[in-house]
């Protein structure tokens, strides 16, 4: 029976936790989100508010988003 | 009839439990117990390139993982598929497990010279 020890910490509880909290998305490819975490579903896809985007590539930081965003939990990372 | 597949010609190893005979009872057991690796330095690899390591706190069943004391490895930017020396810190994170396509100890891991160089004859 591969149960996870109920001592450790389970990341969906860590990631409730941080709403209400800002957080820091980091995705599978060179972007990173920066907001105030809402909610999250089964799919860890998120609803995010006062967003910030941020390309590291170009070096430069990009839109800002406001009245909340959905944020596909695809590619999501970190 | 289109039966559940057969079941009884996988033998041996970790597939040979009660529960992968019967239908109902589709119980998926993961591969690698992580336990093992809790309180322990890991190095994880992501889908897309990112690669990471830190302190392994948490886990579930889809591999999401959380990690202490966070150091991201950064990629050469001309060359995605190279490592730099630059790092990044980044705390205490929750690592998607529909991302992770590689965990392994920080223990018994080092860089070693290419092995693959063509030699020059």
């Amino acid at each position: 029976m591969a149960v996870s020890n109920p001592s450790t910490l389970l990341p969906l509880e860590l990631v409730d936790k941080c709403i209400g909290s800002r957080i820091h998305i980091i995705m599978k490819s060179d972007k990173e989100i920066i907001g105030t975490l809402l909610g999250f579903d089964d799919f860890v896809n998120m609803v995010l508010e006062d967003v910030t985007e941020y390309e590291s590539t170009p070096e430069g930081r990009r839109i800002t988003q406001l009245d909340q965003i959905l944020l596909n939990g695809n590619h999501i990372t970190m | 009839q289109v039966g559940g597949g057969p079941p009884e010609r996988r033998e041996g190893g970790p597939g040979a439990r009660d529960g992968v005979e019967q239908k109902d009872k589709k119980r998926k057991e993961s591969i690698l117990d992580l336990s093992k690796y809790l309180d322990k330095a890991i190095r994880v690899k992501f889908s897309g390139g990112r690669e990471a390591s830190g302190i392994l706190k948490g886990f579930d069943q889809l591999l999401n993982l959380v990690l202490d004391n966070t150091i991201e490895y950064l990629r050469d930017p001309d060359d995605p598929y190279k490592l730099t020396e630059d790092t990044k810190e980044r705390g205490l994170v929750v690592c998607r497990g529909t991302a992770v396509v590689l965990i392994c100890p920080m223990d018994g891991c080092e860089a070693i010279a290419n092995p693959f160089v063509q030699q020059e004859t």
